[in-house]
């Protein structure tokens, strides 16, 4: 067994491409730093994985490889705020809350679904519990390091986030099963059982514990809930909360009940309805993540409007586009270029809206989604501009590796498959 | 946006509201670049129409007395584009179920034009993203699922729409049965055979009858002729006789595989939709002149397969000369987003295939496929006047669509979506002045 696992992690390190080439430079072509404008013929230094040095006229030092990009359009990783990629489990719907599973234990680094998003220019997704349950588990924000151990996927010190789901699918799954919830306001009182109860929990706990520092004598512990730690550690604020829903009173409902339990709510994941209470967001400082124009593909989904991301615009919303789909999660530029179809929203807010937004939307706005020296070297490389609809992703690297090339990955490359 | 666009749905539904259900204005188009996809190069000038047709491309036409002259200068005009596997007209109205895929393995009877509600949401959204033209399905779940209408999107009257009505009939190949017969592949293909069996010894009872004289028929006591009128039967005569063309919806390498030897062995006048698989069977598929309906170009190749398989797969259909189109990924429900029809095309012109191949695909080629190629798909001098002028190409996600004109008219450029933007930007902006 020991001789077996040897052998495989020697495989895997004989396969991984490109390991551990933390430093790498990238000359020529147009940079497009998200939050210090466009750089022409610019450089872009990489050094242990960090951006060392960016900009017109840098010297590269010695002994660092050189990709030539000339000509091309260099751009932050793209950032996926909503994923189910590379998870073994999605949804543990057997129970309404589940706060106790940590979706991180279903976790697949060598899913081909990574490799696939790569190539779409994603360098960090959230890949999340599905929507089953009111309160569903933890989701993973990750790098998508293909292949490479569990640890160096997950980004060190980043607050996770617990997803909650409001409307037709919890009410669908467990009601159709004769069960509650089978209503909104089944859902409703489930999320405010789960919490209340936390909160006793979390009072009994912080007692024991204060007892005990205190110096107090024969202290029996309170017994351990593994859903109600989860959830202390919600109100503790060590987790913040996603949560998938689609209509306007919703979005507004756990608003106001993220603020009765002093929860940090950051996304509301499938905003249909997000233009018509885009004041309100905008006031509660939580992300829009959704898609541009879906619409119609279930009752909740009717209204949803793309013209609608103008009114969450000039309202001062935050708004991140995301996938929710292994098949869409390869080309969020088109869906951002999309922004520019239906609204007068600036280009380079569009691009915000798949990189820093999306970082600020994790709490990871200092560390990625925008090109600055000490931020993370994650880059996408594009052969045009990546709104332009007939680009294509050339390049995809994390922290200074190189994880996706078209060039040796890709059939329209090699001639075509005939 | 936030400022135009009520003012300018204002103008707009003035132009065009009190002329809807005419046959027709005059409209002349200045200055545009024409890109008439079939039948010449674009050029910029001028187009005009009249009576529902385009009656003229040149530059520099005089504007005929009462013209709505419309200056398309720095913009671009191209035909309205077809979408080809759609519910658009069935999608019923919001809450209240849609009306495709009505209950039956085999239902080829069903007639989507029966349930075409001209309030159906999704024609306006659809007409104003520059599809004028959609060929609206009965289903596609069951094995055999039934008919098929040509609309286009101007009128409001489900008979101002239909350009044309049984168009063809729809076959899964791949929609086997749960717990009962076909629960297989091989179960449906021999259950296509046994309908199709049917449905030729039907046509050659009713044929047999109508040669022989009423003195011989009234002798025989009908003895040869159907015993009484069986409609799905009626609905498969056309499709066994070779008048009407069958789609084969395949999903994978066994689906069309199947489907290629139901089109060879009763010599139908196939159509494939195919999904993953189509490779394998472009050659042969290119060598029967069999028509395409690629809906795989956003499918997720799998793991053994490079990222850009599906991307790439239309430039080489182009390449083999196979007559294709593309189906923007789904049915039912989901299909409301038919505007998006764009989406494969732009990806596919990413990964290999030219801009010209990529319009075709949208236009003139589902206007061949649809048997309608001399009245749509491409500007051309006596074709229906489908058009749309568009702020850049349709290649790129940008783009907009500024005017849309269908059969001759101008088509207000609202849906319920731009009213839900109205009434919202309205109420979200009055909460705030109160705050």
């Amino acid at each position: 067994m020991g001789k077996k696992l040897v052998w495989i992690l020697v495989a895997v390190v004989l396969i991984a491409p490109n390991i551990g080439a933390q430093d790498i430079a990238l000359k020529g072509g147009t940079i497009l730093t998200i939050t210090n404008g466009t750089i022409e013929n610019g450089t872009i230094v990489i050094q242990n994985g960090k951006i060392t040095a960016l900009g017109k006229d840098i010297a590269i030092p010695s002994g660092i490889p050189v990709i030539d990009t000339a000509g091309k359009f260099i751009m932050p990783g793209i950032i996926d705020s909503h994923s189910h990629i590379a998870l073994a489990d999605i949804n543990e719907a057997t129970d309404p809350v589940t706060p106790q599973i940590w979706m991180w234990e279903a976790l697949e680094p060598g899913s081909d679904s990574i490799r696939k998003t790569l190539a779409g220019g994603v360098t960090t997704v959230k890949t999340m519990h599905g929507s089953a349950n009111v309160i569903g588990g933890v989701n993973v924000t990750m790098k998508l390091k293909y292949e490479r151990p569990i640890e160096e996927l997950i980004i060190p010190g980043v607050r996770q986030q617990l997803k909650m789901a409001l409307g037709e699918n919890p009410k669908r799954v467990y009601g159709e099963r004769g069960r509650s919830p089978s209503t909104r306001m089944g859902s409703a009182y489930m999320a405010r059982k789960a919490f209340i109860e936390a909160q006793e929990y979390k009072a009994k706990w912080d007692k024991y514990e204060k007892d005990k520092a205190a110096g107090k004598k024969d202290l029996t512990p309170p017994k351990k809930d593994l859903k109600m730690e989860t959830l202390k550690m919600t109100l503790e604020k060590k987790l913040s909360i996603d949560c998938h829903t689609y209509r306007a009173e919703e979005i507004v409902w756990i608003i106001n009940f993220c603020k009765e339990f002093d929860l940090d709510l950051l996304q509301i994941s499938h905003c249909i309805d997000g233009y018509k209470v885009a004041d309100v967001m905008a006031e509660a400082g939580v992300f829009y993540g959704g898609w541009v124009d879906s619409w119609g593909f279930k009752e909740e989904a009717y209204d949803g409007c793309p013209y609608g991301m103008q009114i969450m615009y000039d309202a001062g919303t935050k708004m991140v586009i995301n996938s929710d789909s292994p098949v869409v999660g390869r080309y969020l530029f088109r869906e951002a270029a999309k922004v520019l179809k239906y609204t007068e929203i600036p280009e380079i807010e569009a691009l915000k809206m798949i990189t820093i937004n999306a970082a600020e939307s994790m709490e990871l706005g200092g560390r990625i989604g925008s090109l600055e020296k000490g931020k993370d070297g994650d880059i996408a490389v594009f052969d045009k501009h990546p709104l332009d609809s007939t680009t294509k992703c050339l390049m995809t690297i994390i922290e200074g590796e190189v994880f996706f090339d078209y060039a040796r990955e890709s059939v329209t490359a090699k001639g075509g498959n005939r | 946006m936030k400022k135009f666009t009520p003012i300018l749905l204002a103008v707009l539904l003035l132009f065009t509201g009190a002329k809807a259900g005419g046959t027709g204005e005059t409209i002349l188009i200045k200055n545009g670049t024409i890109v008439p996809v079939a039948g010449g190069p674009s050029s910029v000038g001028d187009l005009l129409i009249e009576n529902g047709r385009i009656s003229q491309i040149a530059q520099n036409i005089q504007p005929p007395s009462g013209a709505d002259v419309i200056d398309a200068s720095g913009k671009y005009v191209y035909p309205g584009l077809v979408a080809v596997m759609t519910a658009v007209g069935v999608t019923g109205y919001p809450r209240a179920g849609n009306d495709t895929d009505e209950v039956g393995t085999s239902t080829p009877q069903m007639d989507p034009y029966d349930a075409i509600n001209p309030e159906d949401d999704c024609i306006e959204v659809t007409r104003v993203g520059g599809v004028t033209t959609v060929h609206t399905v009965a289903g596609t779940r069951s094995v055999i699922n039934g008919k098929s209408v040509v609309l286009h999107l101007g009128g409001t009257l489900a008979e101002d729409m239909v350009a044309k009505r049984y168009v063809a009939q729809i076959f899964n190949m791949g929609a086997t049965e749960q717990n009962k017969y076909p629960s297989t592949r091989p179960g449906v293909i021999s259950y296509i055979r046994d309908m199709l069996n049917q449905a030729k010894d039907y046509a050659k009872k009713q044929s047999d009858r109508d040669a022989k004289s009423d003195t011989e028929k009234k002798s025989d006591n009908d003895k040869d002729a159907p015993a009484k009128r069986d409609l799905a039967m009626e609905a498969l005569v056309p499709v066994v006789t070779g008048k009407t063309p069958a789609i084969f919806i395949t999903n994978n390498e066994v689906t069309i595989r199947n489907a290629l030897a139901i089109i060879e062995e009763y010599k139908l006048r196939g159509i494939i939709r195919a999904g993953d698989g189509i490779l394998k069977y472009a050659d042969k598929i290119a060598e029967a002149n069999i028509p395409v309906i690629w809906a795989g170009t956003e499918s997720v190749p799998e793991r053994w397969e490079p990222h850009d398989l599906n991307y790439h797969t239309a430039a080489v259909l182009a390449e083999k000369g196979i007559l294709f189109t593309f189906d923007s990924g789904g049915y039912g429900p989901g299909s409301r987003n038919v505007r998006n029809i764009t989406r494969p095309a732009t990806i596919s012109v990413a990964h290999g295939l030219s801009e010209q191949a990529a319009l075709e695909a949208l236009t003139i080629s589902p206007a061949k496929i649809l048997g309608m190629d001399d009245d749509a798909g491409s500007l051309e001098k006596g074709k229906i006047a489908n058009v749309a002028i568009w702020t850049g190409s349709p290649i790129q996600e940008r783009s907009r669509v500024e005017t849309v004109i269908i059969k001759g008219e101008r088509i207000p450029m609202v849906s319920f979506q731009t009213r839900l933007y109205d009434k919202f930007r309205k109420i979200v902006e009055e909460r705030m002045k109160k705050k």
